[in-house]
């Protein structure tokens, strides 16, 4: 195999870990930021009920 | 959810919210401790390691694709050890725990699969070979797949968390079976039975696949708390949207 078919493995395989990790990690991270979002929202609703 | 956990108000711990340093270096500091190892490790891997004497320059996808495998792995043993926990003790924290657990195991098989691929490709000249240790993590992979179609088929919750930890319990099986299927099955082995031991490192190989290895490790568990948070997270606003409701 020549030098540059073997640094076009190394890329692709590299590429795919580095899409795929990134990919969940943002979208782990922004899915707690809404659901945190949402949680505080209902939980002071809730709160304002229970003053009420 | 614990009822020591959620207010009269319905606040919970969550929902309250952290303050101050507690909120800096929560998850955050995992993710940056995996990164900075991360990428010391792929500059080890790219300019200091040497390149490996039978396979050249393709032998450079080992040093990330091995650790993806052990947290592959990891995440079956992680689901193993809550299903465990599960059924002694009927705390829903040890099914989410075990929920977690086997999705990232799926996130990671399913990259261990595709640089494999690759890295056979580049040194076996195919894309698929049906030798022990390929075959027996795709038997891994389609088992913990159908974990989730099991705990979709069934509503109740806690018969599901029975269910799944029963199922994962059972699946585990399959995983002394994949790590060690190159050591003791009969077969045509292409792929290498160890890294560390025989598997060709020599000098500043070895710096290079134990950094990325720290590295791959520390983002499986910064993934599986950052999980465990949005699992929480569900859970948590159920209750309050069952509060405001009624």
């Amino acid at each position: 195999m020549s030098v540059e078919d073997g640094v076009k493995y190394v890329a692709a395989a590299y590429a795919i870990i580095l899409a795929v990790l990134v990919a969940y990690s943002v979208w782990s991270a922004r899915r707690v930021s809404a659901l945190e979002r949402e949680a505080r929202l209902l939980s002071t609703e809730v709160e304002r009920r229970a003053k009420a | 959810m614990s009822a020591e956990s959620i207010n009269e108000a319905g606040a919970t711990p969550t929902t309250r919210g952290k303050t101050g340093w507690r909120r800096l270096v929560d998850v955050p500091v995992l993710f940056v401790a995996a990164g900075v190892s991360l990428v010391t490790g792929l500059l080890l891997v790219f300019w200091v390691a040497p390149e490996e004497a039978t396979m050249g320059f393709p032998y450079k996808i080992l040093y990330f694709h091995a650790p993806i495998a052990w947290c592959a792995l990891l995440g079956y043993l992680v689901a193993f050890v809550a299903a465990i926990l599960y059924l002694r003790s009927n705390d829903a924290r040890w099914d989410r725990l075990g929920m977690c657990g086997v999705r990232l195991g799926l996130v990671f098989s399913l990259l261990v699969m595709a640089t494999g691929m690759i890295w056979g490709r580049s040194s076996w000249n195919v894309w698929w070979s049906w030798e022990p240790r390929l075959t027996t993590f795709l038997i891994a992979c389609l088992m913990y797949c159908g974990y989730f179609v099991l705990r979709a088929t069934v509503e109740e919750e806690e018969r599901r968390a029975t269910f799944a930890a029963l199922f994962a319990v059972i699946a585990f099986i399959n995983v002394p079976i994949t790590f060690l299927s190159t050591r003791v099955l009969p077969g045509d082995m292409q792929h290498p039975s160890g890294v560390v031991e025989g598997g060709g490192l020599v000098g500043w190989m070895y710096p290079a696949f134990f950094v990325s290895m720290v590295g791959m490790t520390l983002l499986f568990f910064a993934l599986l708390r950052n999980d465990l948070r949005v699992e929480r997270l569900k859970e948590e606003l159920a209750y309050i949207k069952n509060r405001l409701g009624s």
